[in-house]
């Protein structure tokens, strides 16, 4: 019998059956396998099976039944192994997904690799995803993070790298963290500030979804009279999956997720996968987020315990500064007395003693000497009481003013004048209004004793970020460095700067206060003393 | 003649004001104790006391108090070595406040400055 198909022939040539396509070649050697794949749905197959009816072949009746519940199994079977490819391919990418958020304490990073899994093909295949996740205080669930493409061109084009990349999940995770994370978060930030919900707020489908811990998915929502259409909305499509993420009994948060470009169907299946996946990622969200709060006060610790230290070292310092200031105040009282005993009765018989007397000039060196020694110990006394400030707000200006007010005489007699630079909006800083009176006058009398006559003193009041400062600037003759180091050592003598503890006094004085006192020699000419006083807004 | 009342524990520096003062025109007479000042300046004789704070066991500042108390028109200047006490507000009692010198000029004027206030205020 000369058949059109070729079933009855054990072995054929590749230009026999026409349904043979490239990468087959092996079917024609194979009889059985070609009858089973080929010849049941060959139409040549098939004109032969009517021929054999005609021609009254007993079995030509059945062979039909028989062809097509063979090809119902074996559709059948088609399916059943496809659900079996992508649930095992979803297992993989699981298992993928769950090494990654087992093993990160960074959020972001468990971020990338929940965002990239929902919307990657190789995953969830969803277009768009958006976290929300629970403020600290509890009180919202706010919008976070969104990822996907914005419109179908872009769709395209990421979809196009993302196939021709042979990237797995964790690859594309952390590329994703790497260029895109911090861009994404700003993609959709006008959606996702529309998206705080309060959390109280019961009948909000997003606590629904939280309190039923399961997914809801979503359709119809701009024609939904039950739903907030809001929502539908804000995100522009009106199928959406909400996936509650939930950490034993804590509400972290939820995902939206939906198919914005394509609109494909959202099954049973994509739920149940999200609805599996939603747990590890909650979980790994939470323990990333209380590391990072761990972390956050690890650092606030450290800084404590630095400041601590700092603070032990100044009290330790302050103790012997005290100790030291006790010592000198008490030596210093028990001089002044006898001091003031000689130096007067000097006096005394100074003026009792004739002009030419030989002894008026003993006398005279009697009561300069004790002078001298008078303010030695006056400066020695302010030098001890400066260890004990009493800070309050003042106004610096005012203080400026009041001090150069005072030394005016002195500025006039000296033959100097001085030209003055005060900003006019200052903060109020907690200061010693005496002490830091104290510093204007000893660096205006330094300038003093340096400078010729005629010479200008300029005096400037400024701001510089937290910090007010007095600026005093001379023409004197510039300091060498071995004066200007000269300066900020007690007691220390110098020919060109005199004696005494005044600036020395004025850079303790400052510590005191935790600001800080410094000279320069300026570029124009001239030295220039500044002081620099810290504006705190609380008590110190 | 203003009569003043010196109050200082150490007899050299009581030697030294009373020299002074006299020679400036005042009558002075001295005491070296807190009980010696009250027995003294009971009488009302006196138009100015120049205290010290630190008297040997006692506070000038107690008796500036009992002064003030028993006395209310007699104005005190407090004349210290110490200068921290300006600053202490039970000392704004004082009419004064002079810290101790050899140059007695400073103390001179204050002085001066407190026995006008005192007679323009009678």
């Amino acid at each position: 019998m000369d058949w059109e198909c070729c079933w009855s022939y054990g072995e054929i040539s590749p230009e026999q059956c026409p349904y043979i396509g490239e990468g087959e070649e092996d079917l024609c050697q194979s009889h059985r396998r070609r009858v089973v794949e080929k010849c049941v749905d060959c139409p040549r197959f098939k004109n032969d099976l009517a021929r054999m009816k005609e021609m009254g072949f007993p079995l030509a009746d059945v062979i039909p039944y028989i062809l097509s519940e063979f090809q119902e199994h074996k559709a059948q079977m088609g399916t059943v192994l496809g659900f079996l490819n992508s649930k095992n391919r979803e297992f993989r990418f699981l298992r993928e997904v769950g090494l990654v958020l087992q093993t990160s304490l960074n959020l972001d990073e468990v971020l990338s690799v929940a965002m990239t899994a929902i919307t990657a093909g190789k995953g969830f295949g969803m277009n768009r995803a958006f976290l929300l996740m629970t403020d600290k205080e509890r009180q919202n669930i706010k919008g976070y993070l969104g990822v996907g493409p914005k419109d179908y061109e872009e769709a395209w084009r990421t979809w196009d790298d993302i196939g021709r990349s042979k990237f797995t999940l964790k690859e594309m995770a952390k590329n994703f963290q790497k260029t895109k994370l911090s861009s994404e978060k700003v993609k959709f930030h006008d959606i996702l500030e529309q998206l705080t919900v309060p959390l109280s707020d019961q009948g909000h489908i997003f606590n629904r979804a939280l309190k039923g811990k399961k997914p809801i998915l979503v359709e119809n929502a701009l024609n939904n009279p039950e739903l907030d259409r809001g929502l539908a909305r804000i995100l522009g499509v009106d199928t959406f999956l909400i996936m509650p993420l939930i950490s034993r009994n804590r509400r972290i948060g939820i995902i939206i997720a939906d198919n914005c470009i394509t609109h494909k169907p959202i099954t049973l299946q994509d739920m149940q996968s999200l609805e599996t996946f939603a747990f590890p990622v909650a979980f790994a969200l939470e323990r990333a987020s209380l590391y990072e709060r761990l972390q956050e006060e690890v650092e606030k610790q450290k800084l404590a315990n630095l400041k601590l230290r700092e603070q032990q070292t100044l009290i330790v310092k302050m103790e012997k500064m005290a100790l030291v200031g006790k010592i000198t105040s008490s030596i210093a009282h028990s001089i002044r007395n006898p001091l003031m005993v000689i130096g007067g009765f000097a006096r005394t018989l100074l003026k009792g003693t004739a002009e030419k007397d030989e002894r008026r000039a003993h006398l005279e060196l009697i009561v300069r000497e004790t002078k001298q020694l008078e303010e030695v110990l006056a400066e020695v006394l302010s030098y001890s009481e400066s260890l004990h400030p009493v800070l309050d707000l003042w106004d610096v200006n005012e203080l400026v003013v009041n001090s150069l007010d005072e030394l005016a005489p002195a500025l006039e007699e000296a033959g100097m004048h001085a030209v003055r630079h005060l900003s006019p909006e200052l903060p109020m800083v907690r200061m010693d209004y005496k002490q830091i009176d104290y510093c204007v006058r000893a660096i205006v009398s330094t300038s003093l004793s340096a400078m010729e006559r005629g010479g200008t003193l300029k005096v400037e009041t400024l701001t510089e970020g937290d910090e007010v400062l007095i600026r005093i600037s001379d023409d004197a003759p510039p300091l060498s460095e071995s004066a200007l180091e000269a300066l900020t050592t007690p007691f220390f003598v110098t020919q060109q700067m005199g004696e005494g503890v005044g600036l020395s006094l004025c850079k303790t004085i400052l510590e005191r206060h935790g600001s800080n006192f410094s000279v320069a020699t300026r570029p124009e000419g001239g030295n220039s003393y500044t002081i620099t006083l810290a504006i705190r807004k609380e008590n110190p | 003649m203003a009569k003043l009342l010196v109050v200082d524990d150490e007899a050299n520096i009581r030697l030294l004001y009373a020299q002074e003062l006299t020679d400036e025109g005042y009558e002075v007479v001295t005491a070296a104790s807190a009980l010696e000042a009250v027995e003294k300046f009971r009488d009302g004789s006196f138009d100015l006391v120049i205290l010290d704070i630190k008297l040997k066991n006692e506070s000038g500042i107690d008796l500036l108090q009992r002064i003030v108390k028993e006395r209310h028109a007699l104005p005190v200047i407090l004349c210290t070595a110490f200068s921290c006490y300006k600053d202490d507000f039970s000392a704004w009692l004082a009419d004064g406040y002079v810290v101790k010198s050899s140059d007695m000029q400073e103390l001179k004027d204050e002085i001066q400055r407190v026995l006008a206030k005192k007679n323009r205020a009678a």
